[in-house]
Parts: structure tokens; C-alpha cells; sequence
């Protein structure tokens, strides 16, 4: 049993027209054993940023303290709240200070950046377990569902979804890939953000 | 680059087999094999399995079959399930999931596991598939066979027996199978549960299986002799659901089945997931309404709970 | 200062702990992304020509189709990255700070065997267990320079390289195709030859070409120069019609503060607020 598999779960994140959608299950476990069907893997760092966190849970709990203190010493030092490149370069660095003992996590981001003209574009990045960036421009996927997540977005996914659109998208990815894990599923939330607002909605999903 | 080399690399356990098939002039597949045996002609007198020829083959086959001793051997056999099954006053309830994975992959969310011996003996499946469906199939065979001699049916405990020296015989070479031999004879109601240790157990309550823990819970709390048919068909398939929920190998639907005095019958397959939300529908002895916690307690967490009214 | 923010530089070691008794109690450690890899550079008669594939693979499955393996060290030095795919990006950002200072202090242009030589001592110091495999190349006062580092830090300078798993069959194009003062043209036309034979002929490589090409006078990043690999467009879509996913609970957080301004009735019969 790999170290990545014993709390199980999965995340995902995709891009649309002016939106990004990023999502997760909701299963906690000890090995075969399902714990919690209400544990949340994705945080918000700032309104237009959200995070996502799989791997051992222990660790999401403790990165997603750390990032949040590290977050806040930014906005204050810099009088700025801070832009998705800007926060994905302080997870990775922040995950490449531990690269000879690691976290064992595997963080996806997804939110909307400021573009010098002032408009907002869709952004998203993963990374691996010691930080290494991953920018793509249509989806990310991490977790014990990862190999069938990337299967089915690959399908799935296409460019310019709408928020409603791509909250369909992104939710038939999820729910069909964890249904096809072992160690992911329990239900799932998606987050929906769009310069005007922020969609959150639970799912329902198999509960085996 | 392993991988590579490994192809063009012949192990000691090959040649071992190689050379001593040479030295047994292996002889070619039997015409009984192909005759009116079933496929299982080769195992009538004079014939067995073809064992590996090498100084032990139990352990040549421990090393490449058995995946407890070694995570990295050849063969996977499947080893999530939820299998259970109970004695009562009006019969054997048998009731099992339907998931097979293969490592953290669901292969399959719709496996038979239960295996129809005949119209009065069900066995149930647990640990590898193939060697549950091969040697119960083989049981029917030899039951029929008890049939045609003694003019009569076997009795649960002989074919249980049958069953249990059979996979004895081959101890040790990687057979894995955890069942339950369940039918109705002269004697009544009655469970064998039959390993491939050896283990051949009496008794009123099984279950076997990764979610089997989950499945005792519920079975245990709520079992009595005394049941009606129906509340005793509704324990299974809620111990069913209940492995199928908290065990992540276990799921999918269940297959619930009830052997009575004229033979088993097939009551139903349940959505585990439907289960869940909704519960097995109008059905006798169902309580109406979903099994669900969340959906029972409608997302009312005690910390957030209404102030009861003086 | 906190357990939460360690002013100490270099690594943190405060897991290496904890992960060793994990891993001594039989789990198995999870694997970083590695780039499979085909990096090439070759000299030519006015500098250097630099090539990548463009995959980065986490065992079997290719986690990014598009990723940047020529990394910037300095505005006429670059450098292609194989192997730990974040030990490439990071060995190459701090080496690329370092020689940004060393030119600042110096008050002159870097030179390519500063950053080599920079980078195999990091290396060297951290005996291996720092994955970068790396082709450095560059044009600088002294001419132009071309060096492979490895993950011990042993360097070779020569006038053709290629490095990764895809190393191979790129070379056989290199050791076919290279001469002496190559144009600029046929070197890049060579160097796109020797990436193709990674991406075709390794599985570890695949996608696009990206070349870079070095000379004195300026530095051209050809960022997927060449896209052997598009993906052909769907004949049709999958969209979902609105409404497939059931869901249980909604919550709009609305970003856009709104506020409504609402005069105060005055209040019958009575007087004026009492202003002054």
C-alpha cells in the first residue's frame, strides 16, 4: 500500500471561457476502510483562489495551515492580495524546501488572474509531491483517481465551457472517474469561479 | 530499462520447468478432456492438474501466485468481497456485492458471487474468482453424480466435505477461496463454510470477505431465529449495504437469495448506492426511506440542532 | 521564529524522519515527475543551437504534453533540463540568480563555464541525490561554450551532446549529421531532427520541439518550434445538457459588493433632524 492511497481522494480542476471549476470527492479512509464522507480537500486562499490538496490527509490539514499563514504574511507585507502565479511559485517552493522529506501531497490550484490590462483569465496548475509546476491549459488532475481522471477529461474536456457548462464538464469527470476508484468518491463538491461570483455545490454521488 | 532486460532473461523456475517436462515426456491432453465431461475430463482417474515439475512445487507456486507473501508476484487474485450468510426458521438467507477490483481499479461492479451448484446448493465467492466458479462447478458435477448412485441428494454436510477435501489436496499451491456451502437437506437449513486452508465450519452465521467486519456488525445486532422471511431477507441486504458503504473494495449492487425447503430462490439485485438514498423500495420488511445516515438525520448535525421547546 | 517559518536556508529535513519510518515499515514512497526526456545542443559556426521534447511523465501516465525543458540561466546562456523534472527547474532558477548576481558584482556579461561550473559543484555537493541531468549552452567574451552536467556533477565539454532517455537516438542523428561550422539553418534543421528521433523513438519523449538559438549578438527561444503531435479535433462534442449532475446544496459567495442607498423617511408630523 503506497503512502499516496491510504486517506484515498481525488481533485480536479479545469479551465473555461473566463471561469475555472475545480472540484474533489468527499471520502476519508484508513486503507479499505471509509472513515469520513465529509472531508473537504479544496480551500479557498483568496476570492478568486482556490486550492486543492490530495494525498495524506494529515499533510493537507498542515499545508493547508501553512499556506494560509504564508498567504496572510504576503497581503500584509505586500499591502496585495496575492495572484494565482504569484501563490502556485510559494506552494512549489514551499514543497522543494522539503525535497529530501517531503509532504505527501499533491496540490492543484485553480483560480482567476489579473492580467495587465485589468481584465481576469482563467488559471489553474498542479504540481507534484516536491513542487515541481505543472501550468496547463485545460485540466489538472491529482490523487488515487488521477490515471482515471485523465482519461475521462481527456474525453470530456473542451475549450470555452461556460461556468454552467463546465460545472456539468467538470462534475460527470469526477463522478465517473471515482466511481471507477476504490479509494475515492463518498460525494463531491465543485467550485465554480467567475469574476462575478463564487459556485459551490454538492454533489450527489455513489456512496460505495 | 528492467523491463527490457527482463524479457530476454530466462528465470531458474524456467528452465526447472523446461527441463523437467522434458525429462516426463509430457504427454499430450487427454481425449477425455474433450468428451462428455465438461471441460473437466482431465480431472476423471488417472488425471490431475498439470503441477509444475520442480523439487517443490507448493512453493514455486507460493512465490508466483500468493500475493500475501509477495506484493510483486505474477498472479492477482481478487480479494474485496462481502459475502454473507444466515440459518433461520424459515430457511438460509445468502447475500454478497457484486465488485471486483484489481488494485484500486473497480474492474467490474456486476460479478455474480453466488454460484448455483444446483436448484438446492448455492456457494459463495471469495478470494479467487476462477477457483471458486471452477471447483463449484466441479461440486455440482460430483453432486449430481451422488444423485445418479444413491438415489438420493447429497447432503449439505457431504458436499461441503467433498469440497473441503478437494482444495486440502491441493494445500499450499496458491488455490484461494473463501466460501460458503449453503443448502436445505433432511436435516434442515444448513452453512458449511469451506476455505482453502482447510477451515470446513458448521454454524448459523457467516461472512466472509473484506467488508465482512461491516457485515457482522449489522448481521449480529440484528439477528434472531424467530424472523420472518421478509425482516430476514431486509438483514441481508442491509448488512450488505452496510459492508458496501464503509469498505472500499465492496459494493455496487447486491444479490440477495433465500433457500427453502423446495430450493433457492433468487429474491433481488440492489443498488447500493439506491440503497442509500432511497432504501430497497417497497419491498416487505423494508422500513421505507433510505439506509443513509446523512439521508436518515437530513444533514442535521447534533451541534447544529433546533433548541427543543421547553 | 515558529515552527511554521524556518529562516534557516537550504533544505528542510523536519519530515526525513517521519518518511523514513514509513518507509522502513514496507510503504511505498510515491515517485516525483520525471521528464523521460530527449535534450540535444550542438555548435555551430556563429554559437549554439538548443533542442527539448517537450514530455514530462510521472511513471506511465505523461503529465504534462507541453511542458519547458530550455531553462533561462542568463540572457545568452540557457540551459535544457533531464531527469527529477522540479530538481531541473530549481537547480537552474537558483544557478540563474547566482550568475544574475556574479554579473552585477562583476559588472560583466557571465560567462558559460561560471554557470557549469556553479552548477557542478551544487551538484557534486549533494552527491547525486539531486536528479539534474542537464545540456548547458551559451555564447559569452570567450566564445561560444556547450557542456553537459550530471546528476554527480561530472561535466563534458564537447561540440555535440545529447542527454535523458531519448539520448541515444538523437545522438545517431548528431554522430550522422554534424560537421564543423555548420549555418545556422542546417544546425537547426539537425537539431529538430535529433529531437524528432527522441520524440518518434523513446517513449519517455514526445510532443512538440522547442529550440533555442544562441550568437553573439542575440538569443532566440523558439518556444514549439516544431508540432509533429497535434491532436485532432473531435468531430463531435460531448457537452452535457444543463442539468445532468444532481446536486444536493448550492452557495453563491457574490465578489461584486453592491450596496443600496435608501433616503430616510421623514418621519410624519415630526421635525428636521436637528443638524446644526
Amino acid at each position: 500500500m503506497s503512502i499516496m492511497e491510504h486517506n484515498g481522494g481525488s481533485v480536479i480542476a479545469m479551465a473555461g471561457k473566463d471561469c475555472v471549476a475545480i472540484a474533489s470527492d468527499l471520502r476519508l479512509g484508513a486503507g479499505a476502510m471509509t472513515v469520513a464522507m465529509n472531508f473537504e480537500k479544496i480551500f479557498p486562499v483568496s476570492d478568486r483562489i482556490y486550492l486543492g490538496l490530495t494525498g495524506l490527509a494529515t499533510d493537507i490539514t498542515t499545508l493547508r495551515d501553512r499556506f494560509r499563514y504564508l498567504v496572510n504574511m504576503f497581503t500584509i507585507k505586500e499591502s496585495r492580495t496575492i495572484e494565482p502565479s504569484t501563490f502556485a511559485h510559494l506552494v512549489s517552493s514551499t514543497l522543494y524546501s522539503r525535497r529530501f522529506g517531503p509532504y505527501f501531497t499533491e496540490p492543484v490550484i485553480a483560480g482567476l488572474e489579473r492580467t495587465p490590462s485589468g481584465g481576469l483569465k482563467p488559471y489553474i496548475a498542479g504540481a507534484d509531491l516536491i513542487g515541481c509546476l505543472n501550468f496547463a491549459e485545460d485540466f489538472i488532475v491529482a490523487g488515487t483517481a488521477s490515471d482515471k481522471l485523465f482519461g475521462v477529461a481527456e474525453g470530456l474536456w473542451e475549450p470555452n465551457l461556460g461556468p454552467e457548462d463546465l460545472f456539468e464538464t467538470i462534475s460527470q469527470t469526477l463522478l465517473n472517474s471515482v466511481d471507477r476508484d476504490a479509494y475515492s468518491g463518498w460525494g463531491a463538491i465543485v467550485y465554480v469561479i467567475t469574476p462575478e461570483k463564487v459556485i459551490t455545490r454538492t454533489l450527489k454521488g455513489r456512496m460505495d | 530499462m528492467n523491463s527490457l532486460v527482463r524479457q530476454f532473461l530466462i528465470t531458474d523456475a524456467d528452465r526447472e520447468t523446461e527441463r523437467s517436462s522434458e525429462l516426463t515426456n509430457e504427454d499430450r491432453p487427454s481425449d477425455a478432456l474433450w468428451g462428455s465431461q465438461a471441460g473437466f475430463g482431465h480431472l476423471v482417474e488417472g488425471h490431475a492438474f498439470n503441477i509444475p515439475a520442480v523439487p517443490d512445487p507448493s512453493a514455486f507456486l507460493r512465490l508466483h501466485t500468493d500475493d500475501h507473501a509477495d506484493p510483486n508476484c505474477k498472479i492477482k487474485i481478487q480479494h474485496g468481497t462481502t459475502t454473507l450468510a444466515f440459518r433461520f426458521q424459515g430457511g438460509v438467507i445468502v447475500a454478497v456485492d457484486s465488485r471486483a477490483t484489481a488494485g484500486s481499479y473497480i474492474a467490474s461492479g456486476t460479478v455474480k458471487k453466488v454460484i448455483e451448484i444446483n436448484p438446492y446448493l448455492l456457494g459463495t465467492m471469495a478470494g479467487g474468482a476462477a477457483d471458486c466458479q471452477y471447483w463449484e462447478t466441479y461440486l455440482g458435477i460430483q453432486c449430481r453424480l451422488h444423485e445418479l448412485r444413491n438415489r438420493e441428494r447429497i447432503s449439505v454436510a457431504a458436499a461441503s466435505k467433498y469440497l473441503s477435501n478437494l482444495v486440502y489436496s491441493y494445500k499450499g499451491m496458491g488455490l484461494s477461496m473463501g466460501t460458503m456451502i449453503c443448502g436445505w437437506d433432511k436435516t434442515g437449513p444448513t452453512i458449511f463454510y469451506v476455505d482453502s486452508d482447510g477451515s470446513r465450519l458448521k454454524g448459523d452465521l457467516f461472512s466472509v470477505g473484506s467488508g465482512s467486519t461491516f457485515a457482522y456488525g449489522v448481521l449480529d445486532q440484528g439477528y434472531r431465529w424467530d424472523m420472518t422471511d421478509e425482516e430476514a431477507q431486509e438483514l441481508g441486504r442491509r448488512s450488505i449495504y452496510a459492508a458496501g458503504h464503509r469498505d472500499a473494495f465492496s459494493g455496487n449492487t447486491c444479490n440477495l437469495y433465500h433457500v427453502k425447503e423446495d430450493g433457492w430462490k433468487f429474491i433481488g439485485n440492489y443498488d447500493i448506492t439506491k440503497l442509500h438514498y432511497d432504501g430497497p423500495g417497497a419491498v416487505p420488511g423494508a422500513p421505507g426511506g433510505g439506509y443513509g445516515y446523512d439521508v436518515r438525520t437530513d444533514s442535521r448535525f447534533s451541534t447544529l440542532s433546533e433548541p427543543v421547546a421547553a | 521564529m515558529s515552527a511554521f517559518h524556518s529562516t534557516k536556508p537550504g533544505f528542510d529535513f523536519s519530515n526525513a524522519n517521519r518518511n523514513a519510518f514509513l518507509e522502513g515499515k514496507g510503504v511505498k514512497m510515491p515517485k516525483a515527475t520525471s521528464t523521460g526526456t530527449t535534450i540535444v545542443g550542438c555548435l555551430f559556426k556563429d554559437g549554439i543551437v538548443l533542442g527539448a521534447d517537450t514530455r514530462a511523465t510521472a511513471g506511465e501516465i505523461v503529465a504534462d504534453k507541453n511542458c519547458e525543458k530550455i531553462h533561462y540561466i542568463s540572457e545568452s546562456i540557457r540551459c535544457c533540463g533531464a531527469g527529477t523534472a522540479a530538481d531541473t527547474e530549481f537547480i537552474t532558477a537558483l544557478i540563474s540568480s547566482n550568475i544574475e548576481l556574479h554579473a552585477l558584482s562583476t559588472g560583466r556579461k557571465p560567462r558559460v563555464v561560471t554557470a557549469m561550473t556553479m552548477l557542478k559543484q551544487r551538484l557534486f555537493q549533494h552527491q547525486g541525490h539531486i536528479g539534474a541531468a542537464l545540456v548547458l549552452g551559451g555564447v559569452d567574451a570567450t566564445g561560444a561554450h556547450l557542456f553537459t552536467v550530471a546528476p554527480h556533477g561530472s561535466t563534458d565539454k564537447l561540440p555535440y551532446v545529447t542527454m535523458g532517455s531519448g539520448s541515444l537516438a538523437a545522438m545517431a542523428v548528431f554522430e550522422s549529421g554534424w560537421r564543423p561550422n555548420l549555418e545556422r539553418a542546417e544546425a537547426l534543421q539537425l537539431v529538430v531532427a535529433a529531437i524528432s528521433a527522441g520524440i518518434f523513438n523513446d517513449l519517455g519523449s514526445g510532443s512538440n520541439v522547442d529550440a533555442c538559438v544562441i550568437t553573439a549578438t542575440e538569443t532566440e527561444m523558439l518556444r514549439n518550434y516544431v508540432m509533429p503531435n497535434v491532436r485532432v479535433e473531435k468531430e463531435r462534442k460531448y457537452g452535457f445538457r444543463r442539468g445532468t449532475t444532481a446536486w444536493t446544496r448550492e452557495k453563491v459567495r457574490d465578489l461584486i459588493v453592491s450596496e443600496e442607498i435608501r433616503p430616510i423617511a421623514v418621519i410624519a408630523g415630526g421635525e428636521e433632524m436637528d443638524t446644526s
